[in-house]
Formats: C-alpha cells, sequence, structure tokens
C-alpha cells in the first residue's frame, strides 16, 4: 500500500493497534483487581459460612425434635380463638384505636409548644435579670411582663399534657383489655419457637444474599464487608520487634473463624473449635480467653500474618504431615523466622515463658512429665537452667565409694551402665558411635581406669554401722514390696502388683548382690545418712533383723555375666600421651613432656582420673572430693536454649538427615548425643561428650517440649502468672516435697501417688490422700510428726519413712500446705472449749452425742483405745491433737468422700444434709456433727503417740 | 562438564576469559558483527538458558528467585543490542569504504515525517504496551518480599539491587571509600564528561564502528566486563558470606574459602627484608605510596608516548589528562582484581589509621 505523504505509518493500522492495546489494557486492569481482591483467606471465610451453615441446620433439626408439638397446636389454636374473640370486638378496637391515635397526635403537638414556651420564658428570664443588674428599669419591667406571661403559658401547658397522657394511659389499658389473651398466646408461641427461630435468623445469614455480595464488592468492600480480617491484640503478651516490645497483633481467628464456638468440634480445621475451650484456652470463661491472650501468646508463630496457610508459619508435627500439607496447602519450610509455630505436640512449651515459677502446672500434661523427667536423668545437673537451681545433684556421693563398692565394679560401671542394669539413669559416655573406634577406645579405657583409681584413692575410708549376719531374703523381699521401698524405687523380681509401681526417683534395684558390699548395704538401709549425711534415702525405721532380710533379698539379686567382665588393665604409654595432650594445651610440647617427665607412675594415674572427671563432667551430677561444689557444670546453659537460632546449631553432616527446627535437633540430640560428630573428622579431644541415655522417644517427645520452651521472651508482668504470698510459699513447699519424693506414696491434692498402683484394690492400705492437708492437720502436730515419725494408722503397713529434714524445709512444708488449704499456721481453740480446757455443753447435747456414738458404732473401725478388735481407722483419741476442728466438723464428717473417694468411712450425714441419727437433736445434721466432735474432743488426748524409735 | 564450568567460572579465570573474549570480539570485530555470528550467538544463548534450565541447583537458586528475572533480560537484551550496534556499524563502514553514504544518510531515509501520528500515537502503543507488560510482570513475578527486616538475623548473602552489584562486587578488592565512593563517583562523573572529552563529530546519527574505534572500544570494555559481568558474578556466584560459587554449586554456608590476604607493605618488609614491620606508617607504606604515585607518574606519559600523542593533539591538553586519568582509574580495577588473585594481595597502601587503604 502506498504511504500518504509525511506519513510513516498507515493511519487504520494506528488505530487498529490502539484499538488492540486499549482491550488488553482493560483486561490487565480486571485483572489487577480480581488479583488484589481474591485472596485465600477470603475463600475460607467464605467456605466457613457454609460449615456454620451445616451445624446450625443440624441444631435446627434437634431444636425441631426438641419441640413438644402437643403443645404447639395447643398454643396455635389458642391464638386462633383469640383472634376470633378479637374479631368479635373489631368495632371497639378500632374506635379505641382511633381515640388514641387523636390523643397521641395531641400530645405531640403539646410537647412542641410546651417546648418553644418554656425555652422562651426562660430567654426573657435571662434578659430580665440583665436588665435587673445593668438597671435598665424600663426593660427590667418589658422583660418581667413577658417572661411571666410565657411561664404561665408553660405551666398550663404542662397541665394539660398531663391530662393527655392520662387519657391515654387509660385507652391503652382498654385495648391491653381486648389484646391481652391473643399477646399471651402469641408470647408462649414465641417462648417454644424464639430458639428456633433465632437458629434460623442465624442461618439466614450464613446464606449468601445480593446484600452481602454487594457489601463484600470489590471497591465498596471497605465501607462495612462481611468477610473481613479479625483481629486480636494482646497487649500483655508482647513480642519483639526491632528490640522494641509491642503487642501481639493475632489475626488467626480470620481463618479460624469457630475457634472460640463449641460445636465444631469434628469439622476439618480451620474450622474446629479449640480442645479445652472452656477451661483452658481462647473460651471467655477458660484460664486464657481469647481476648486477652490471643493466639500466638501460646501457639507462637507470626500471627500477624494472613494471606494464606503459610503466613503465620505453621509448623507441622511429623515429617509427613509437613508432606500432606505440602500437597494440600503447598506449605513450605519456613525460612528467617526466629520463632516459627510450636507443632501441636509441643504447644505446652509455652506455658513456662508465663508459669515458669510454678513447679506443677495445671493441664500441662507433657510439660510437667518432661521436667519430671529432666530432673529424673539429671540434665540440669551439667546444663544450667535458670530456676532450677534448687536442685541437689541427681547423683549419689561417691566420696565414701570404696565402703560401698569396689574398683573393678566401678570401672565396668563407668564405661557401660546400660550392661549392668538396662535402667540405668547414669548415662553411656563410652563404646557411642563417636569413640568406639580402636584408636579412641584405648584412650577411653586408660581415662576409666584412671577414673576408678582416681575414686578409689581420694575415697574416705568408711566403717559400716552395723554388720550384714544374712537374712531372710523372702522376708526381706515381702518387707520391700509393703514397707514403702517402692515408692521410689523398682525392684528386680518383686510381685504384682508392687512391680506395677513406676517409680523412678530412686535406683532401679537389679544386680545388687554383684554391685554393693553387703556390710555396707545393712548399714544403708539402717540408716543412710550414716554414709551419705545430705542423702534423701530416708530411714524406715529398720530393726537389724529387718535390715538384714532386705539385704539378704538385695544381695541375691545377681549380674553374673557383669560381675565376671575383667576391665582392661591401664595401659600406661596411652596414659602419657593423654597427659602430655592435656599438659601441652598451654605450652610447648617439649615444656609438656618436662612435666609429665617429674611425675611418678601413681601420680601421673591421679592426675589423668582427675582431668578426666573434670572433661566428662562426673562432678556435675556426683560429690567427688577434690571438685569444689561450686565448680561450673560441664554443658551449656539450657535458660534460653528454646530462642537459640537455629542457623546457631551444630548440624555437623546432618544438615540432610535432621529436620531445620529446634525440635527436631533437640530430639535427634537427645535420641543420640554423638549424631553430630558422624563423619566429621575431629581429634579425640575434641569428641562430643554429651552421654548417651538411651531415651525413648516418648521421653525425648516430652523433654523436647521443656526444652522449647525455654526462651528469652520478655513477658510484661501483667501478662504473666504472678504468684501472690501464698501461692509463693506453696511453690517453696513443693520444691522441698518433690526433693523428698513425698508425691511417690501420697496423692497431693490430685497429683502424685505413685505407689498407689500397688493399691488399687483397696487404697485403704496405702498411703492416704492429702488434700488440703494444711486444712486438715493442726500445724504444731504437723512439725512433730514430720520431725518424730508416730503410728496414725495401725492397719497401713505401708510406713511413713523418717526424712532427713533440714527445720528450713520442714517449715516450708507445713506453709505449702498451709498457703494451699488457705489456713493460718495455727489453729484457734474451737469456741465450745472452756477457758480451763473443758467442754461447754448444752443441755441434753452429751446425751445425744453419746447415742450417735453409740448408734453409729464409731469404734467398731476406730477401736483403738476402746476395744481389742482389729483397728479400720486411725485412734481417735489423738485426734484432738492432730485435726483442725473446722475440718472435722466442715469438712470430714459432712462428706469423707470428698476427701478420700476411696474411705471406708460411711457418708453419714451425705454432704450435711441429713440426719445421721433420726430424732437426735431435733435431726440437725450441723448440731449432730458439732455434738459428736465435742464428744471426741472431750475424751481427746493433750499428747501424740509415743513416736517410733528412729535411727 | 558442570564440575568444569563451577571451576572455571571462579572470577580469575572467568574475568580473564572475558577480557580475552572481549579483545577477540574487537579483533575479529567483523565476523563478529555478522548475521551468521548474531544467530549462532542467539541459538546458542537460547540453547545454554535451556540446559541450565535442567540443572535443579541452577534453576533453585536464580530461575525461580524473582529479582533475578531482569538479569537474564539484561543479558539478552546487552548481547542483542551490542550485536545489533556493531552489525549497523560494520555494514556502515562497508558502505563508507566504497565511497556511499551511511544506510541512515540515504535520501530514503532523510524524508521527513509528521511528529502526530508517526511519532505520538506510537509513543502512546508504546507507554500502554509497557504499562500492560509491568502489570503481567508483576502479578506473575511476586516481589521479593521477605519477612519483617530482623537486625539480629541478617540475609546472608546480603545482596543489594541487582544494578549495584557490580560495585558490591568491587568492594571484594578495594575499601568502601574507593569502591563505594570514588570510583562509583567517577563513573558518573566520567559518563557526564563524555560529550565534553569528545568532541568528535563522527557517527552523529548514524551506526559506525571504525570511524569511532577507540571511543567504543574503551567503552564497551567499562560496560561490558567491568560492569555488566562484574553484575554477573556478583548475582550468580556470589553465595553466603560473598563466597564464590560456581552456578551448578549449592549455597552451603559453611563453605570455607583460605585466604589469608598480605599488604604491599609486609611483601616488603617480611618477606623480602626479612625484618618486622617498621613503626613509623609513612615509613612502613612507603613501597605502596611509592608505587601508587609511580603509576599515575609512569602511567600518563607512557600512555602518551605509546599511544596518546594523536589524541593530545586533536584534544588539547586538558580534555586529554582528564580523559587519561579516567582510563588510568579504570584500569585500576582489574589490576587490583589480578593483584589479589595472583598475590593475595590485600591492600597496596594500608593505613588503617588514617582510614586510608588502597
Amino acid at each position: 500500500m502506498k504511504k500518504e505523504p509525511g506519513m510513516a505509518y498507515n493511519m487504520k493500522t494506528l488505530n487498529k493497534v490502539f484499538a488492540i492495546l486499549s482491550v488488553v489494557f482493560l483486561i490487565a486492569i480486571v485483572w489487577v483487581v480480581l488479583d488484589d481482591y481474591i485472596r485465600p483467606w477470603k475463600v475460607v471465610q467464605v467456605k466457613g459460612m457454609k460449615v456454620k451453615g451445616e451445624v446450625l441446620k443440624e441444631k435446627i433439626l434437634a431444636e425441631e425434635k426438641s419441640i413438644d408439638s402437643e403443645k404447639l397446636a395447643e398454643v396455635k389454636s389458642n391464638i386462633e380463638s383469640a383472634q376470633k374473640n378479637l374479631d368479635a370486638n373489631e368495632e371497639k378496637v378500632e374506635t379505641l384505636e382511633d381515640d388514641l391515635a387523636e390523643v397521641r397526635k395531641s400530645i405531640y403537638l403539646q410537647n412542641m409548644t410546651n417546648g418553644e414556651n418554656g425555652s422562651k420564658s426562660q430567654e426573657f428570664q435571662f434578659k430580665y435579670e440583665h436588665a435587673k443588674v445593668a438597671g435598665h428599669s424600663s426593660h427590667e419591667k418589658k422583660y418581667a411582663k413577658k417572661m411571666d406571661a410565657f411561664k404561665a403559658l408553660f405551666a398550663k401547658g404542662k397541665d394539660d399534657l398531663k391530662t393527655y397522657q392520662s387519657k391515654e394511659k387509660e385507652l391503652i389499658a382498654s385495648l391491653k383489655l381486648l389484646n391481652d389473651e391473643k399477646v399471651n398466646a402469641e408470647g408462649s408461641l414465641k417462648k417454644l419457637t424464639g430458639v428456633k427461630s433465632r437458629l434460623i435468623a442465624a442461618y439466614e445469614s450464613t446464606q449468601p444474599s445480593p446484600v452481602w455480595a454487594l457489601r463484600n464488592m470489590p471497591f465498596i468492600d471497605f465501607l462495612d464487608p462481611t468477610i473481613k480480617i479479625d483481629q486480636i491484640v494482646v497487649e500483655n503478651v508482647t513480642e519483639d520487634r526491632y528490640f522494641q516490645q509491642v503487642p501481639r497483633v493475632d489475626r488467626c481467628t480470620t481463618c479460624h473463624l469457630f475457634i472460640d464456638q463449641p460445636g465444631f468440634e469434628d469439622k476439618e480445621n480451620p474450622y474446629r473449635t479449640h480442645p479445652k475451650v472452656e477451661t483452658l484456652a481462647v473460651g471467655l470463661k477458660s484460664a486464657h480467653p481469647k481476648k486477652k491472650f490471643g493466639c500466638t501468646s501460646c501457639h507462637q508463630g507470626e500471627g500477624h500474618r494472613v494471606f494464606d496457610f503459610n503466613a503465620p508459619v505453621h509448623t507441622p508435627q511429623t515429617a509427613e504431615q509437613g508432606k500432606e500439607w505440602a500437597e494440600k496447602y503447598h506449605w513450605h519450610e519456613p525460612h528467617k523466622i526466629p520463632q516459627p509455630m510450636y507443632p501441636l505436640n509441643h504447644t505446652e512449651a509455652s506455658c513456662t515463658k508465663c508459669h515458669g515459677d510454678q513447679q506443677h502446672i495445671p493441664m500441662a500434661t507433657k510439660l510437667n512429665e518432661g521436667k519430671k523427667l529432666i530432673k529424673t536423668y539429671g540434665c540440669y545437673a551439667c546444663h544450667k537452667i535458670e530456676g532450677w537451681e534448687h536442685l541437689k545433684k541427681p547423683a549419689p556421693s561417691l566420696k565414701k565409694i570404696t565402703g560401698k563398692t569396689n574398683k573393678e565394679f566401678m570401672k565396668n560401671w563407668i564405661w557401660a551402665p546400660h550392661n549392668f542394669n538396662k535402667h540405668s539413669k547414669m548415662p553411656a559416655f563410652f563404646n557411642q558411635s563417636n569413640n568406639k573406634q580402636p584408636e579412641h577406645k584405648v584412650k577411653n579405657i586408660a581415662e576409666v581406669n584412671a577414673m576408678a583409681e582416681y575414686l578409689a584413692e581420694k575415697s574416705e575410708k568408711y566403717k559400716p554401722l552395723v554388720k550384714y549376719v544374712g537374712g531372710n531374703s523372702e522376708n526381706g523381699k515381702e518387707l520391700i514390696q509393703t514397707i514403702g521401698c517402692v515408692g521410689c524405687h523398682q525392684v528386680e523380681g518383686i510381685d504384682e502388683p508392687y512391680n506395677l509401681v513406676k517409680s523412678r526417683k530412686g535406683a532401679y534395684l537389679t544386680g545388687t548382690g554383684s554391685k554393693v558390699d553387703p556390710d555396707w548395704l545393712v548399714s544403708w538401709l539402717k540408716k543412710p545418712k550414716h554414709y551419705q549425711a545430705d542423702t534423701i534415702m530416708p530411714s524406715f525405721r529398720l530393726s537389724d533383723t529387718e535390715a538384714n532380710d532386705i539385704a539378704a533379698y538385695l544381695m541375691s539379686l545377681k549380674n553374673k555375666t557383669f560381675e565376671e567382665l575383667e576391665f582392661s588393665p591401664l595401659d600406661k604409654k596411652v596414659r602419657d600421651d593423654l597427659l602430655v595432650e592435656y599438659f601441652s594445651a598451654f605450652e610447648p610440647i617439649d615444656a609438656a613432656k618436662k612435666k609429665l617427665a617429674v611425675m611418678s607412675d601413681h601420680e601421673r594415674t591421679m592426675e589423668l582420673g582427675k582431668r578426666s572427671i573434670g572433661k566428662y563432667g562426673c562432678y556435675s551430677c556426683h560429690d567427688i572430693e577434690g571438685f569444689a561444689p561450686d565448680r561450673a557444670p560441664i554443658g551449656p546453659e539450657l535458660t534460653k536454649v528454646g530462642s537459640k537460632p537455629i542457623t546457631q546449631f551444630g548440624y555437623g553432616q546432618q544438615h540432610d538427615n535432621v529436620g531445620h527446627t529446634r525440635q527436631e535437633w533437640f530430639s535427634a540430640h537427645l535420641k543420640n548425643p554423638k549424631v553430630w560428630d558422624i563423619g566429621v573428622p575431629k581429634q579425640f579431644k575434641d569428641l562430643n561428650r554429651m552421654p548417651n541415655f538411651y531415651l525413648t522417644d516418648k521421653e525425648i517427645s516430652s523433654m523436647v517440649t521443656v526444652l522449647l520452651g525455654q526462651v528469652s521472651d520478655f513477658v510484661p508482668l501483667a501478662g504473666k502468672k504472678n504468684l501472690n504470698a501464698s501461692e509463693k510459699l506453696a511453690e517453696d513447699g513443693k520444691k522441698v516435697v518433690e526433693k523428698f519424693n513425698c508425691q511417690g506414696c501420697h496423692k497431693i491434692d490430685g497429683v502424685g501417688g505413685d505407689i498407689l498402683a500397688a493399691y488399687e484394690d483397696d487404697y485403704n492400705q496405702g498411703p492416704p490422700y492429702l488434700v488440703k492437708e494444711g486444712h486438715r492437720v493442726d500445724s504444731q502436730w504437723f512439725y512433730n510428726f514430720l520431725k518424730k515419725v508416730h503410728p496414725i494408722r495401725p492397719y497401713v503397713k505401708v510406713r511413713m519413712p523418717s526424712f532427713n529434714y533440714t527445720n528450713d524445709e520442714l517449715n516450708k512444708i507445713i506453709s505449702y500446705f498451709n498457703a494451699e488449704s488457705a489456713q493460718v499456721s495455727f489453729s484457734t481453740k474451737p469456741d465450745f472449749v472452756a477457758a480451763d480446757g473443758s467442754v461447754k455443753w448444752l443441755p441434753g447435747e452429751k446425751a445425744a452425742a453419746k447415742e450417735m456414738w453409740d448408734e453409729l458404732a464409731c469404734t467398731s473401725c476406730h477401736s483403738g483405745g476402746f476395744n481389742n478388735e482389729e483397728a479400720q481407722g486411725p485412734n481417735l483419741h489423738f485426734a484432738k491433737k492432730r485435726l483442725r476442728p473446722d475440718w472435722v466438723q466442715n469438712v470430714w464428717l459432712k462428706d469423707p468422700t470428698k476427701v478420700m473417694p476411696y474411705t471406708v468411712m460411711p457418708n453419714f450425714w451425705e454432704g450435711g444434709t441429713v440426719s445421721a441419727v433420726e430424732g437426735v437433736l431435733g435431726d440437725d445434721p450441723k448440731k449432730q456433727i458439732q455434738a459428736i466432735y465435742k464428744y471426741i474432743y472431750e475424751f481427746g488426748y493433750d499428747k501424740s503417740p509415743t513416736p517410733f524409735k528412729h535411727q | 562438564m558442570k564440575d568444569i564450568i563451577n571451576l572455571i567460572t571462579a572470577p580469575v579465570y572467568s574475568f580473564s576469559a572475558a577480557v580475552i573474549v572481549f579483545a577477540i570480539m574487537i579483533y575479529k570485530i567483523e565476523a563478529f558483527a555478522s548475521k551468521t555470528m548474531g544467530k549462532i550467538l542467539m541459538g546458542g544463548t537460547v540453547l545454554l538458558i535451556c540446559w541450565l534450565f535442567t540443572d535443579p541447583v541452577f534453576t533453585q537458586n536464580f530461575f525461580l528467585t524473582n529479582d533475578n528475572v531482569p538479569i537474564i533480560y539484561l543479558v539478552l537484551l546487552v548481547a542483542w543490542t551490542t550485536w545489533y550496534s556493531l552489525y549497523k556499524g560494520i555494514n556502515n563502514d562497508k558502505r563508507i569504504e566504497q565511497g556511499l553514504p551511511p544506510l541512515e544518510g540515504t535520501p530514503e531515509n532523510r524524508e521527513k515525517v509528521w511528529a502526530w501520528p508517526n511519532l505520538v500515537y506510537t509513543e502512546l502503543f508504546c507507554m500502554i504496551a509497557a504499562t500492560i507488560f509491568l502489570i503481567a510482570w508483576a502479578i506473575a513475578f511476586k516481589g521479593p518480599l521477605e519477612e519483617p527486616a530482623n537486625p539480629t538475623w541478617a540475609p546472608n548473602p546480603a545482596k543489594a539491587p541487582w544494578y549495584f552489584l557490580g560495585l558490591q562486587e568491587m568492594l571484594v578488592y578495594f575499601d568502601p571509600w574507593l569502591a563505594g565512593v570514588v570510583l562509583p563517583g567517577l563513573i558518573l562523573v566520567g559518563l557526564i564528561a563524555i560529550p565534553y572529552i569528545d568532541t568528535n563529530p563522527k557517527g552523529n546519527g548514524y551506526f559506525t564502528f571504525k570511524e569511532r574505534k577507540f571511543a567504543i572500544t574503551a567503552y564497551l570494555f567499562g560496560w561490558l566486563v567491568l560492569w555488566n559481568f562484574l553484575i554477573i558474578i556478583g548475582t550468580f556466584m556470589r553465595g553466603p558470606n560473598w563466597v564464590f560459587y560456581g552456578p551448578f554449586e549449592v549455597w552451603d554456608a559453611h563453605k570455607v574459602l583460605a585466604s589469608n590476604n598480605v599488604n604491599i607493605s609486609e611483601y616488603v618488609w617480611v618477606y623480602l627484608f626479612k625484618t618486622g614491620i617498621p613503626s613509623n606508617i609513612f615509613l612502613r607504606e612507603i613501597a605502596g605510596i611509592l608505587m601508587t604515585i609511580g603509576y599515575f607518574l609512569v602511567g600518563v606519559p607512557a600512555i602518551t608516548k605509546l599511544w596518546g600523542k594523536k589524541y593530545l593533539a586533536n584534544m588539547g591538553a586538558i580534555r586529554y589528562y582528564i580523559l587519561v586519568f579516567l582510563i588510568l582509574m579504570t584500569a585500576s580495577l582489574p589490576i587490583k582484581m589480578y593483584l589479589r588473585w595472583a598475590i593475595n594481595l590485600k591492600y597496596i597502601v594500608f593505613m588503617p589509621e588514617f582510614e586510608f587503604n588502597i
């Protein structure tokens, strides 16, 4: 085509190009809008409407079923008949309604007139007063006149209004008279179907409608959308942004729409209701309501990010779940997120940051279990954890070790404790994946030899308290089973149900006969503190025969294969090489060699022994001569390990095998601490020294929860659990209780009672529950009792041991129980006690008490001091001194099952609601209880039974 | 194959290769600027990119990283524009040799047309098309926004925007005040100064190579080798800790490179004279200072004598010496790079006392 002059292009072509470009541009703009408008969380909300609709539909159906159809028909017919009656009076109603309308018109008009007159009168009053002050007498008069005129009008108007109003009232009343029947009938219909109609309304609001569509349309959805981001601002639990503490902003509820609404428990996430919504979290009345704590305070993650599934950094519990999520939600591993969400199985980790001061956190089952395990295995001894400093060293003192066992045993034991006892809490340091190679093994053998030599050399001489004379091992076994050893120890070979108690406070006793010296064992059983002054092992006040019997049983437990092991002798060359390596750390090798040369053979062994004990950190768990008690523990501190950036964890060659989250690293580390050395060329001295505890996966998981919770997060005081004075006392006491493992035998306010597993047939034969113990017993009695145990329940074979408390510890225990029960330390005497200590009786009361005493046959169980029958309950003569009056009257006698559900004590007064003995004291349970208590009080002794003989 | 590429892309080899390729390109300019060569280059590049796509590491590191998309464009566009302009220029050079006017100077190409609609309308088209393109790009490749910045957890590698990566690469070899202030400043000043230094009217309005051989070569060296090539290195081959990674090498943040850099003063006093380092800092750095001064004192007359007499006469002294200064400064970058690679040179002059390091 020929071009026009002055034109390079054809105009028509240009216009066509322009048209095409314009259309494409328009499409691009629509694309922009849609791309901005359609967001993953909106889709979730729209689907949520459907889910809610389903739930409401079910509720409507259920409600429909619950409506009584007969009643409904009746109400409906009532309405019809009322309507008929009303129709009969139609004319009358109409006239009344017309009149009412007329009166209301007048009222309206009158209100307007009154308003005008009132304001005018005030205006002239102001003018009048102004003129008067200014001294304009002519004005003054003029305004006074006007003011008065309007005031008069206003007064009259008000009067008229009242007339109209009373007329209105009259009319309404007469109308009501006619309408009443129908209104009432309709009211009962509403009552019957109200819930259903509200449900239907709610259901309708979940259905898309034109108005709904309009409200959520692009460009106008800023006005009043129904699909919108929901956020909770958590003022009290802040997060760190640029070193600044800012409130958390949680938008999780944008997708987790019904997290706080019961009824969605079986729905797919994100529509599911939160577990324990009413008690633990989210619910309005729960411990952590949504509005106050939000979501990320506990779950962590990026709560303000809402775009799609990845935005808030959800974390899968397992690799499989990760894969499933990747398919379903395009989930991918987060990066550069300091604190991703905890996987659900570790959410309890969060409890620690606010409840760190509490020994036992209610409902945090896994965390409590993990803490218990950390105490069992003594992790805190090598790794400092703030708040755990009060705990004593987890392992026995080795200061008199030669009195207990021999060198050969020590060597074999140190080398592989689990060879001797597969339940050993002592971890394995040697023969592990990073040091079982021959070149490392010879060095380890030299170290173990030297350590045993060192320990033996430094051991104090121990002279046993008594000698083992042999005993009846059957009898010993019976004693072990019944006196309470199993509250702390598991023992090889004992019978059911005693082997059902899985306590791990003390050692698992197996192969004892191959381990310890029999004289030592008897002495230890008789008086543990004779061997180790600060031991928590209590005295069971064993007679010499009993101690020998138990020892006979324990000595019969042999580990023959272990006994026959012979540990390789010390290779002196290897020892010397190791020492040179130690010496040359800060000195040239020649100087190191010179230093070695002047040492005798014995000195060299001792030196290596001491250095090895220091190297492996034995002193962190055991008291060892030559190591100061305050020497820093060997492991890195774990106080803030839950906030340690993932980039700072050493993965060695395990990047592809171990996931890049803290929990996965911790798990791998606890499973095999040596895993990080695999494939890494390391010198002997640099090998990872963390020993292997052979933990189970379940144990690891619980411990990981605890570690994850050790965060550096700052929580403002307002967001934390702040202990009040009595809670603090209780926490102090709980530490002591835990130290001595009281809860190994007693179930204390619902927690503990391990040994009770052996008494499931009859808990009465086991140690008693301690429920609000501070309320039950008198503090002074309690102090004396703990100090010198005396018999209470003769029928219980388990012995309350004599512990080795300090005075401070005793007081802490008592304060704890008092604080937990909201009791003052010392109970006052009851009102009915006269100044001389005698009981003041009301007329006839004592006779009534005696009658009840006989009628209820108290002495048939509480026989102590009354007859020679076998006692089924404590001796009541000592109740006066022991029990608090308020507890006996208002708790125990009222309903003993509330304290001890298993008790044989009958529930005579059934919670203080019924009379125990008819016709006595006017059948008033309160009076009856008081009378019987007075009776007991009167014959009660002012002393406690003679204490057991203590060792 | 990939291992070899990982090895030879190391800056020392790849930079040398780039210089050599550039030299060959200028030397054999007619072969480079032919249509056949253009087809080979274009086809080769496309094949190369297709091949690179097959490597998971490369794809993961680069093609799936949204901020690297413009660099892929850049490589293709720079290659194409360079070839195209040289192709046109060589074409014209042949015409001029035959006594014909350049293609842009033929009568039919000198015909004038209306600004509306020929220019303004088509400009509007371009605007709309560019907007559409940007919208599509922005939606298809989301902005590479990351987590909220966390000062305690900086990204590694911390990279500048892609167009500054050449400058960032210079930081490997120079102190920040030089690589970050003086040299970029000189680049700007030098670019601004071009019209004042270069008063040669040849090539105005038409493509040519032979008439502007020096200007084009000097500029293309700076643009292709010193700027674009360093951007490519900085983008594709610098990983965590700014350590070099081959294009197919996994970015392992723990990669260790032994690089014990030594200063000139240490070479002189410790290695050469076997004495300790003098305590007087000027005495200590005397060799480096002399070398730096010598570079200019010897460099300027040497260039003039070898090559610049004609230019000195044509341009006048001021223009000429500014040009030579700029050339020397430009040359200092590859010189320092090679010194680093060859003898682990850290600094020529090392005076941290004054924060003056060259």
